[in-house]
């Protein structure tokens, strides 16, 4: 291996914390939500492996994923159809027992033939639900550096609002309590607040230790990797922090899932989270985008293939919105092909795809309440 | 197995005319409609039309058409048989060759369309811009019990002498062919666009290579030489958008005309004839809260703090505040500083206009020039480019060119 590759394997769970956003997640899953402008989330995990040289990559879909394969396709957008590794979709496994799995451990168990056969010698484990440029070579080389068996990469933070209060079901969020670096606690749905260190629920692991360990938890029925594969076992495994201190946009809710949007039309944002290194995404083939006659545009993200005719401000359009003459848009996320008709008015929305604001219509929501409008619906 | 058709498309041009921007490119790679290049539009043309396997003869400057083509993916031209192949002169164990003429470039690669042995051959040109269905053509060409025909425009009658001209009878059969005539005979331009039956372009090609004073060209020796011999010929009637984009004013016209889709120009939105290009793959465009746009085309990855009128702005390119651009062709990566004025222009890729330069002029008094800055090019502070000028090296701040 000439040293530009990484040795490590990476797994992608792309189901991780759905339930925290039911609106957008009931025709797909976390991992293919569309997100600024023109990617989805799992873009930017995806991309930021081929990026550290990680190119053979699992992502374990769990339910909800035509759209996720879909957009992934064969991977080569990412430069991942590849003889050696390369992108592989795992989808539930229908055996006579096996339901579909709620946690790691069953999603883990269900590939361990997968692991047993690769040569890596570490395994990336990762989530879709933060859209982050994440350099992955140098958590590895802190990974190998501290001699660790695991490290997990947290952010401090203030832990979202919601996700302390909503009933999060079947998914957990984590915060560490540390020693130097050395993870001394992890406390799971923790009820504090102010800054803490706030688990991506990105780890490095050894590939045979994860072996060994989702075998053991899967004969004893666990379902949990934290809970019941890290949490008890933090005084006998190595178990160390990486802080990443990098621009990370975490989807917890619907608000935030506005918020982070709205932040990337600023340019420093913007900047912190494309800057360094490319992010891919599935082509569409769109043309550019037209502005016509009185259109008028302040402080938008636009992505190819719209056309725009009315006056829109402080939003972000993803490919292929049309914005028909003198409609108004403003504080505005319009996912693809959103269609906004003439004369209509849109303020503090978020449209999926495909969605239509009929001509003349009005449609409000307030800063701290976008409204949301489903999939294809016509308003 | 054997293919239908296939396409061979001539892609050596230099360009000269559009000198400032084919110093390091082939025309059929100049950059065109905001994320396109020239040679997009017939190898979409073909993957619409149903046309799986594409000869791109290239000679000039390969090397960023080359790199653009790749395996051919973006266009869907990545194939197991077939697909698109770049097809520069070579040597042989009998010495080599540059593409001596259109003919010529056809006839070294004989052995290539071979491998396909296709009943019919169309031949592309890679310097138009068009949206053609090629199968209706093969469709008339096959109705007609053609062995040759050529796709042709209807130009207006004072403008004809400038084109190739094809003479038909009513049933299309061509009966004379005119090059450049002063007394044309007929309005029906060649657009450069023929399809041949195999059989025919190969024995053509064989007995033109032959005759040392053929200049082995289609439109000079093989096009007249099939009428000598009493070929069935036929001149196919085509009337969408079709336009040459040899020179300046024609390329910054065309490009123009793309932002008016709906009277003039070719339309780039068709969801049922869509234009594939290889992607830049930046993220949205943005629009500052000082920026005005009007009337424009904005593609990903650009950053807009100043005033854009009526201008066509390829990925990436930068337009600081109190910057002007207007009727303006700005290709990918180029900045426009701050208080900078551009106006009816091309700007090639990855150019730099200084603070406060003015680059080129609204047309007056007759004065219809289009400024031209080539690639890689930085216009120092405060100069001034005229609207006549071509400028293919950096110019020093405040210094002025006409």
């Amino acid at each position: 291996m000439v040293n530009s590759n990484a040795d490590a394997l990476g797994i992608i769970f792309p189901n991780t914390y759905d339930s925290l956003v039911p609106q957008l997640t009931n025709e797909r899953l976390m991992a293919s939500i569309p997100f600024a402008g023109r990617y989805r989330m799992i873009d930017f995990i995806l991309s930021s492996m081929v990026n550290c040289g990680i190119d053979n990559i699992a992502v374990i879909v769990r339910e909800n994923y035509h759209s996720l394969m879909d957009h992934l396709g064969a991977g080569r957008e990412w430069d991942l159809t590849r003889k050696n590794g390369g992108l592989t979709i795992f989808p539930p496994y229908s055996q006579k027992n096996l339901k579909v799995y709620t946690g790691r451990v069953e999603a883990l168990g269900s590939i361990i033939p997968f692991l047993k056969s690769q040569k890596e010698k570490y395994v990336i484990l990762s989530d879709a639900n933060i859209a982050v440029n994440f350099d992955f070579k140098a958590m590895i080389d802190a990974h190998v550096a501290s001699g660790a068996d695991v490290t997990i990469a947290y952010t401090k933070e203030e832990i979202p609002e919601s996700a302390r209060k909503s009933d999060l079901g079947g998914d957990l969020y984590f915060t560490l309590k540390l020693d130097g670096n050395r993870v001394n606690e992890l406390y799971i749905n923790s009820r504090e607040s102010g800054i803490q260190n706030f688990s991506m629920n990105i780890y490095v692991i050894d590939r045979e230790l994860l072996i060994r360990q989702t075998e053991y938890a899967f004969v004893h029925g666990y379902t949990f990797f934290e809970r019941d594969m890290l949490a008890p076992y933090l005084d006998k495994l190595n178990v160390q922090g990486f802080c990443y201190e990098g621009y990370a946009a975490r989807i917890s809710n619907i608000n935030s899932y506005f918020d982070e949007n709205m932040k990337l039309i600023d340019d420093d944002n913007r900047e912190a989270l494309f800057g360094s290194n490319p992010i891919y995404t599935k082509i569409r083939d769109d043309n550019p985008t037209r502005y016509i006659g009185d259109a008028k545009a302040k402080d938008v993200l636009v992505a190819d293939g719209c056309v725009i005719e009315g006056e829109v401000e402080r939003s972000v359009l993803f490919r292929g919105v049309r914005i028909g003459k003198g409609a108004k848009v403003r504080d505005c996320v319009l996912m693809q092909d959103t269609v906004i008709e003439d004369g209509a008015c849109v303020e503090y929305a978020i449209t999926d795809k495909d969605v239509t604001v009929s001509a003349g219509k009005e449609l409000k929501g307030a800063d701290s309440f976008p409204v949301y409008v489903a999939k294809g619906k016509t308003v | 197995m054997a293919k239908e058709m296939i396409a061979m498309l001539l892609a050596g041009g230099q360009g000269s005319r559009l000198y400032a921007l084919t110093q390091k490119l082939a025309k059929p790679a100049v950059p065109f409609g905001g994320k396109y290049r020239i040679i997009d539009f017939p190898l979409s043309n073909c993957v619409n039309s149903g046309i799986d396997t594409v000869g791109i003869l290239t000679q000039y400057q390969p090397m960023v058409l080359n790199e653009y083509i790749g395996n051919g993916q973006p266009w869907d031209l990545d194939r197991l048989y077939g697909g698109v192949h770049v097809l520069p002169p070579y040597q042989q164990a009998s010495g080599s060759d540059w593409y001596k003429g259109t003919a010529n470039a056809i006839y070294q690669n004989i052995p290539f369309i071979e491998r396909y042995n296709p009943q019919y051959v169309i031949i592309l040109s890679g310097d138009q811009i068009c949206k053609q269905d090629y199968s209706d053509f093969l469709r008339f060409h096959k109705e007609k019990g053609a062995e040759f025909s050529v796709a042709v425009m209807e130009v207006p009658w004072d403008e004809a002498s400038r084109f190739g001209l094809m003479v038909t009878d009513e049933t299309d059969r061509i009966t004379e062919f005119q090059e450049k005539p002063k007394n044309p005979k007929s309005n029906l331009a060649s657009m450069g666009i023929y399809i041949f039956n195999w059989d025919i372009l190969k024995k053509y090609l064989i007995e033109d290579e032959a005759d040392p004073n053929s200049e082995n060209d289609f439109g000079n020796n093989i096009i007249p030489n099939l009428l000598k011999d009493g070929r069935k010929m036929y001149a196919y009637h085509f009337s969408g958008y079709w336009k040459d984009v040899g020179t300046i004013s024609s390329l910054w016209e065309a490009n123009m005309e793309v932002l008016d889709p709906e009277h003039s120009g070719i339309n780039l939105f068709d969801e049922n004839w869509k234009i594939y290009s290889r992607n830049s793959g930046m993220t949205g465009h943005k629009i500052c809260a000082s920026a005005t746009v009007e009337n424009s085309m904005i593609t990903d990855g650009c950053q807009i703090m100043g005033d854009v009128k009526h201008s066509i702005l390829f990925a990436g390119v930068t337009v600081e505040k109190g910057a002007k651009v207007e009727d303006a062709v700005v290709m990918g990566g180029s900045v426009i500083k701050a208080g900078a004025v551009v106006e009816h222009c091309i700007i090639a890729e990855n150019v730099v206009i200084g603070e406060n330069a003015v680059v080129g002029a609204m047309p007056a008094d007759g004065q219809k020039g289009v400024a031209t800055v080539g690639s890689g090019v930085t216009i120092g502070a405060g100069a001034k480019i005229g609207p006549d000028a071509m400028i293919s090296k950096n110019v020093e701040g405040g210094e002025e060119r006409w």
